[in-house]
């Protein structure tokens, strides 16, 4: 683990007028310090102007976000279109999507750290940044979507003169718990992956501002050996600790509906079934992002076809966890022979909302079949389309379960049609605001590739390989 | 202030000098503070100007002290409104009254022309909700939608507030005095008349009183004419018992002794001035126990008897004469017509010859043939005089007269629509100089083709006395209020006679006279005997009360008997003379138009329906919210009215729901909504009255600049400000309304527009996806269970095995024992006639927020319990079942579970209490009930309080109950304020509660008397009895929710012929 630090790699970044000054070949004068050079010039040159621009709409977006936020807490939650029967619409869908997205950084960090896929490497800080972005989404949503939104704290246990608790039966404040953890244990891991390289960073510093700020994010990272070995045992321990949580957070977050007697939600397969889903919505989004991020970024070499092909794998699979889900519930609603699931599963079929079903079943279930093809695998518009499409299919999913299950429940007297209100689309719409607005400033500020883990699996890091090679 | 303690805290050292301060710059005398440095500075500040620079005499300074004054001497102003003898400090507590605590006060309500008896219970003297009287004959306990939402009404600020004048169009307001002036040379000129081209035009008034006071106006004006105009009232039936008997005779029924019950187009449970007590006496022969009664019901479409209905055939109305003919025919034949004559010769009639109309109608007859002397036959109102006079003869047929039917004498009246006519006749030849309208609003209500409008602006001076200034208000020379019905003195009489008396609940809001104050008034001291007054009343005064006590000094001269009449709310003995009139022979009737055609009928010769709205009557109401946003018992319709056409109907004319169609008829037409109503006859159009108003208020619509109260969001409220009115909810269909078709007539064509009008409502209508029909259909009979009684007979605990399910298993121990009380409510599904007094009932008693149409729309509704609507049956046989719902109170509540902060919890008495201080509002409680009975609070839906002019509305919440704000949810509480309030009542008497002490607002109501609640450990309380009942069933109980709320099932009672 020798090659963390380049100070000599101070190959001048090239500014090809008129041109990308992010993307461009590889620069360095080896392999590891071309990695340096490629990931650092992100944070150091100025960003092309697709940057500004994607950061400007991404902006927009995020004021619109507030824009409608205000206008909900200054009005209420009829702004939206929620109603009785369907009290939960569009925010819990958002934060159920928002949270699915959330687990494929964690999980390609974690488990696939775990089981030594070093693939993985290229890829995981994309992820984890993108997870983190995610849960920063999906916990605005249970704070905004209720009705006093000046007292989510009342969830949380805080000793107080009123002697007022939490009613810990109820599964919303188990999320609070799950997604609290979660968030806490993504960010740690998170942050503790970059210290090696915010290091870098560091020291490639030219200005007094970047020396100082990167200076205290790395935390005095010198690279010693003692601390690489503190680091790695730390490192997984952490992946260790996080892989359950990758498990149980949506896991719980199912429970919100499982727990509940509505028809369409009272199911037992929903943790297994949310969880694939998730990782499915996870890599599709990493996906969606990375594919754009390789392109624009010059980080072609370090983000190779074989990572986008062994990504649309995982979606391949993990989509068709899904579709056995939904062919699943199916067979449950009809085997357990309640008069009231039986129907809510007819009427997501052939209801008013079965345009919304069958959305789904195209996205989340047809589309992926085209990863049969190695080609389609390998060609990375293929491979984000379908991204984008699993990522609406997914959206759709928590819609479907959530909006049609409620909008046709018991007693027929009390069925309603569910119809968004514009302020519902802004809301959803400037919540992609946030995650974008994140993710510009992530890919503009920090080390986009985890530069110390992709060098450590270069075959330059290996001693064989640097006595045969050299020689 | 805080200003000046700085000040002078800098100058302490100089101030301590002085002597006027001690030395911590504490001023003793005013003087001293002004000379401090630094004072003149602040006063300059304050007022803007230094004072030291006005000379004095300044016009600045004078203007000041001026406005200063003026603002001191207006302040006072406010008061003004007040008479002074009625302003009383409570330096003293008035004796019984206990501050917090409700007082209920004896009072009664007249409605064209029939009084009901009402309890009205008052929170520091302001009434807040009205209940029915249970000594009263009409009531029984029971106020329908109209009494209960009165209150509203009178706290309604689109109310008149003061007179005004209309002259040339644009509203000019008057004094008081100014108007009174003119009345009163009004008067003065026509007394120098002798009343010539004087005319009074009211609506029907059962009062002793305004007869008492129209006799001394007609006397002190002989040639003065006195009309009355009612645009719904039972002319037809008094004409039919004219035809009958020679005479008009009231029939009254006594459903007590009808083993066999059959209406014609007649909706007395609902649709009748005496319905509340009729409603009780009907539903009472349906208990499966108690030998049932059979009811058949033939009827143009769904009304309050089609649920109690064993049988029922949907026939126009323009068929029930031929209906009554050939019952007249088979009944004389079967029984044999004896004394009374020859009978009808059996019409040739098309849809008599039908097969499901014919075998209907044999074993209706055969029925009633068995069950001679046990029936009863009834006719409703709208149907021609000749349907009744045969009635009469069929219940003489069959010797239900003096068992089950009955007659009394009443005063004679003159055709409503005839009096108007003679009216508009003298109008248009000039000869009224005076028109003086007393309530109503003829100008809206009047028939369209007398062009009364039009003839109204011939009188050289009309005056209105109305609630609120409205259509006729504006085409009127001088508008006065009228105080309410809650704020004055009268008294009404029942259906049957018996006297009421009205006291007032409170001081007119506004200043304005009731009727009889107003007439009195006009007739001044002229009118007046002091001495006799004195001697009745102790008093010289002629107020409210004293005009009351003198038109009733025959019958309660005697000061015991009136404050007992006052203190009880009626007087016993005073109902009408029973009579017992002959039969006049008959003639045969003459057939014309669809009166014998098929059951179909094509466009072009549709049988319209005028039916008046079973919640805004004539209009009447048409500003009130509670009604508006009512549900319609039928369709669940709210803030329109529609048209209504049977399926078959809406397929052959090309229409369907939310379909805009014109309906023309008689040469006129309307554009309204389509709804489709299984339970309407082919070819038959319902359109029900009262709506469209154009000048009733922020919800009924207005012309004027108003802002509608609903804008809850902050878009809704700049559109509200923009916009010129409120618009007209609903359709006038009084257009339509002419004299020769008040009621019904044919020659109707129905012709889509192409354009849709969304109607919102409460609950899907008829027309829903086929998925969904067919999922409703799949449970209806899990969730509204019935059986026939030769079943309900052989196992009276069928309703229990209606749902199969495993055993059930919770995981929870039950977390409390509920030994002391433990609270239950059952509803006797076989008694709810989805009247919707109920719903109202709760608005009133639990200050639920009316959210207007746009909320409606988008199912945000508020109603804590609601009635659902079932359609059953086949296309050819449609049946209507209702099933009030509301919150539950599972003893394993889902709600309660899944409230993350705690704010739904269970009491130690099994209620399920929602604590809306800890509401965060996550609206999980709501996903989780599987009764969808939880409402939520999606905007802060009392906004419009915040608006100065709606200052009255805050008067009509009840002070018991929280008014809940934004974001929280709430529900059913079963009355908990009504619990608690027993409870510390009998706790102070040192026992526990009597079952009946604690009724919930719905239950105290109920005009069948359907809902009960009480104590499930006391083994003696009416709940437990039914809670325990065979046909005692929970609904959705297969979830383990452990309802407290439980169903007594349906049993019909069918005619095995027809089965």
């Amino acid at each position: 683990m020798a090659a963390v630090a380049q100070p000599g790699a101070t190959t001048v970044v090239q500014q090809s007028a008129g041109g990308n000054p992010w993307a461009g070949p590889p620069e360095g004068e080896n392999v590891f310090g071309m990695i340096t050079q490629n990931v650092s010039r992100l944070t150091e040159a100025k960003p092309p102007r697709a940057w500004y621009v994607a950061f400007a709409i991404a902006l927009a977006l995020l004021t619109m976000f507030g824009l409608s936020l205000a206008y909900l807490f200054y009005t209420g939650i009829g702004v939206w279109g929620n109603m009785v029967p369907v009290a939960w619409c569009f925010d819990i869908v958002n934060f159920v999507f928002w949270v699915g997205i959330g687990h494929a950084g964690t999980l390609i960090s974690a488990i696939l750290y775990l089981l030594r896929q070093d693939w993985r490497t290229a890829i995981n800080r994309a992820a984890e940044a993108m997870t983190i972005f995610a849960v920063v989404c999906a916990a605005i949503f249970p704070g905004i979507h209720i009705g006093r939104p000046w007292l989510p704290y009342w969830m949380f246990p805080i000793p107080n003169q009123m002697g007022m608790w939490p009613q810990f039966r109820s599964p919303l404040e188990w999320d609070v718990f799950a997604v609290g953890t979660y968030a806490t244990v993504s960010l740690l891991f998170w942050y503790m992956g970059m210290i090696p390289d915010f290091a870098t960073f560091r020291d490639r510093s030219t200005t007094k501002i970047r020396r100082i700020a990167y200076g205290i994010v790395a935390m005095g990272w010198r690279g010693s050996s003692r601390q690489w070995h503190r680091y790695e045992r730390a490192y997984l321990l952490l992946a260790a600790l996080a892989t359950p949580l990758v498990l149980s957070v949506h896991s719980v977050v199912s429970f919100d509906f499982a727990t509940s007697q509505l028809p369409g939600w009272h199911t037992t397969i929903f943790p297994p079934y949310f969880v694939a889903g998730a990782i499915f919505g996870g890599f599709a989004m990493v996906v969606t992002l990375l594919v754009p991020a390789r392109q624009f970024f010059g980080l072609k070499y370090i983000i190779t076809l074989r990572h986008i092909e062994l990504m649309t794998k995982v979606i391949l699979g993990t989509g068709m966890l899904v579709g056995y889900a939904y062919g699943m519930e199916f067979f449950i609603a009809w085997y357990s022979g309640s008069l009231y699931e039986g129907f809510t599963f007819i009427n997501r079929l052939f209801g008013p909302y079965a345009w919304a079903y069958w959305t789904m079943i195209f996205c989340n279930v047809v589309a992926p079949q085209i990863f049969w093809s190695r080609k389609m695998r390998r060609n990375v518009w293929v491979a984000f389309a379908v991204g984008v499409i699993v990522n609406v299919g997914m959206w759709f999913e928590r819609f479907v379960i959530i909006g049609t299950s409620l909008a046709r429940d018991f007693l027929p007297s009390s069925w309603g049609y569910y119809v968004p209100t514009p302020t519902d689309y802004t809301t959803l719409g400037g919540s992609f605001g946030l995650f974008f607005t994140l993710f510009l400033l992530f890919c503009r500020y920090l080390p986009t590739v985890a530069m110390a883990e992709v060098k450590a699996i270069m075959p330059e890091a290996h001693v064989q390989h640097g006595h045969g090679g050299a020689h | 202030m805080s200003q000046v303690k700085r000040e002078e805290r800098a100058a302490a050292p100089a101030a301590a000098t002085s002597g006027g301060d001690d030395a911590r710059g504490r001023w003793q005398e005013l003087e001293a503070l002004t000379e401090r440095p630094g004072f003149q500075e602040f006063v300059g500040r304050e007022l803007g100007v230094p004072l030291e620079s006005l000379p004095p005499g300044s016009p600045e300074r004078r203007r000041f002290l001026q406005l200063a004054g003026a603002s001191l001497a207006l302040a006072g102003v406010s008061g003004c409104r007040w008479e002074d003898d009625k302003l009383l400090p409570a330096a003293k507590r008035a004796p019984g009254m206990i501050p917090g605590e409700t007082r209920a006060f004896a009072t009664t309500m007249d409605l064209a022309g029939v009084g009901v008896g009402l309890r009205v219970t008052s929170a520091d003297n302001r009434p807040i909700k009205v209940e029915g009287n249970p000594g009263h004959p009409s009531s029984l306990g029971a106020a329908g939608l109209f009494h209960q939402a009165s209150i509203l009404e009178m706290y309604d600020p689109d109310r008149s507030q003061g007179a005004c004048r209309f002259g040339s169009g644009a509203r000019v307001a008057e004094t008081p005095a100014a108007a009174d002036q003119a009345l009163t040379e009004a008067f003065t000129a026509a007394k120098a008349r002798g009343g010539a081209g004087v005319r009074v035009l009211s609506g029907y008034s059962s009062s002793v009183t305004v007869a008492d006071l129209r006799r001394r106006f007609v006397a002190a004006l002989p040639q003065a004419k006195w009309v009355e105009y009612e645009p719904i009232q039972d002319d037809a039936e008094r004409a039919g018992a004219q035809l009958a008997f020679g005479k008009q005779h009231r029939t009254h029924y006594d459903f007590a002794k009808a083993d066999v019950l059959v209406t014609l187009d007649a909706d007395p449970m609902t649709a009748h001035p005496n319905s509340l007590a009729y409603a009780r006496a009907i539903a009472a022969r349906r208990d499966p126990d108690k030998g049932m009664s059979r009811v058949y019901v033939l009827e143009s479409s769904f009304s309050g008897m089609s649920p109690i209905a064993d049988h029922r055939l949907g026939l126009r109305a323009e068929h029930m004469k031929a209906v009554a003919a050939w019952l007249d025919a088979e009944l004389s034949a079967k029984v044999g017509a004896g004394a009374l004559g020859p009978a009808q010769p059996k019409p040739a009639a098309a849809f008599l010859g039908e097969g499901r109309v014919a075998k209907f109608l044999d074993a209706m007859a055969k029925d009633l043939a068995a069950a001679k002397g046990r029936s009863a036959i009834v006719a409703g109102a709208h149907l021609p005089a000749e349907v009744h006079a045969i009635v009469h003869r069929l219940n003489a047929l069959l010797g239900n007269v003096g068992s089950a039917v009955t007659y009394t004498e009443i005063e004679e009246r003159p055709d409503s629509v005839r009096s108007l006519e003679g009216l508009v006749a003298e109008l248009n030849a000039g000869q009224v100089e005076w028109l003086l309208i007393l309530g109503g609003n003829p100008v809206f209500d009047a028939p369209v083709d007398l062009a009364f409008p039009a003839a109204l602006a011939k009188a050289k001076l009309s005056v209105h006395a109305s609630l609120y200034e409205d259509e006729t208000s504006r085409k009127c020379t001088l508008h006065v209020p009228l105080a309410h019905w809650l704020e004055a003195w009268g008294d009404t009489r029942a259906w049957d006679g018996t006297i009421a008396i009205a006291q007032p609940l409170i001081a007119p809001l506004y200043a304005a006279r009731s009727v009889p104050e107003l007439l009195a008034f006009l007739l001044g001291d002229a009118d007046k005997d002091e001495a006799a007054l004195v001697l009745l009343t102790g008093d010289k005064k002629l107020d409210g009360h004293a005009i009351v006590r003198r038109a009733l000094a025959a019958t309660l001269g005697d000061l015991r008997r009136w404050k007992r009449a006052v203190h009880d709310g009626f007087v016993p003995g005073t109902a009408y003379p029973r009579a017992n009139p002959t039969l006049v022979q008959s003639r045969p009737l003459a057939f014309s138009g669809g009166e014998l055609s098929g059951l179909g009928a094509a466009n072009g010769a549709l049988e319209v329906v005028l039916a008046a709205d079973p919640k805004l009557y004539d209009g009447r109401f048409a500003n009130n919210g509670w009604l508006v946003e009512l549900p319609d018992p039928v369709t669940k319709a709210c803030w329109d009215n529609v048209a209504l056409v049977s399926p078959a109907t809406a397929k052959a004319l090309g229409v369907d729901d939310h379909a805009l169609a014109r309906v023309a008829v008689g040469g006129r037409e309307v554009t309204i909504p389509v709804l489709v109503s299984p339970g309407q006859a082919d070819g038959s159009v319902r359109l029900t009255l009262g709506w469209g108003r154009t000048d009733a208020g922020v919800i009924g619509g207005s012309r004027e600049g108003l802002t509608p109260t609903f804008g809850t969001t902050v878009f809704d409220r700049i559109r509200g400000i923009q916009a010129p009115g409120v618009p007209s909810v609903g359709t006038d269909t009084f257009a339509l309304r002419t004299k020769a078709l008040l009621t019904f007539g044919g020659g109707g064509q129905v012709t889509p527009t192409g354009e849709r009008r969304r109607v919102v409502g409460v609950q899907d209508f008829y027309s829903i996806d086929d998925l969904g029909k067919k999922g409703q259909e799949e449970r209806a009979g899990q969730l509204l269970r019935e059986a026939p009684l030769s079943e309900y007979q052989a196992d009276p605990k069928f309703a229990a095995k209606r749902v199969h399910h495993p055993p059930l298993l919770s995981m929870w121990q039950p977390p409390v024992s509920y030994d002391g009380y433990k609270w239950g409510m059952t509803i006797d599904l076989n008694k709810c006639i989805g009247c919707s007094a109920c719903m109202v009932a709760c608005h009133a008693e639990n200050n639920v927020p009316v959210v207007g149409r746009e909320a409606v729309g988008r199912n945000r509704e508020m109603h804590w319990i609601r009635i659902d609507r079932h359609y059953r049956g086949t296309a050819e046989n449609p049946e209507i079942a209702y099933q009030p719902v509301a919150c539950h109170h599972c003893e394993n509540a889902p709600c309660e579970q899944v409230c993350p902060v705690g704010a739904t919890v269970h009491s130690s008495e099994g209620l399920n209490d929602m604590v809306y201080n800890r509401c965060i509002g996550t609206r999980y409680c709501s996903n989780n009930c599987p009764y969808k009975v939880r409402r939520y609070n999606y905007f802060n839906f009392h906004l419009d309080l915040k608006e100065a002019r709606n200052e009255t509305l805050k008067m009509a919440f009840n002070p018991d109950v929280t008014v809940r704000f934004r974001g929280v949810m709430e529900k059913c509480s079963f009355c908990v304020q009504r619990i608690q309030k027993a409870k510390i009542k009998a706790k102070n008497a040192r026992r526990t509660l009597r079952d009946g002490e604690v009724r919930s607002a719905c239950q105290d109501t109920c005009p069948t008397d359907a809902i009960r609640f009480g104590d499930l450990n006391d083994a003696a309380s009416r709940v437990k009895e039914a809670y325990g009942h065979a046909r005692a069933y929970a609904l959705l109980g297969e979830l383990n929710n452990v309802p407290r709320l439980h169903y007594l099932a349906r049993v019909r009672n069918p005619n095995p012929e027809l089965v």
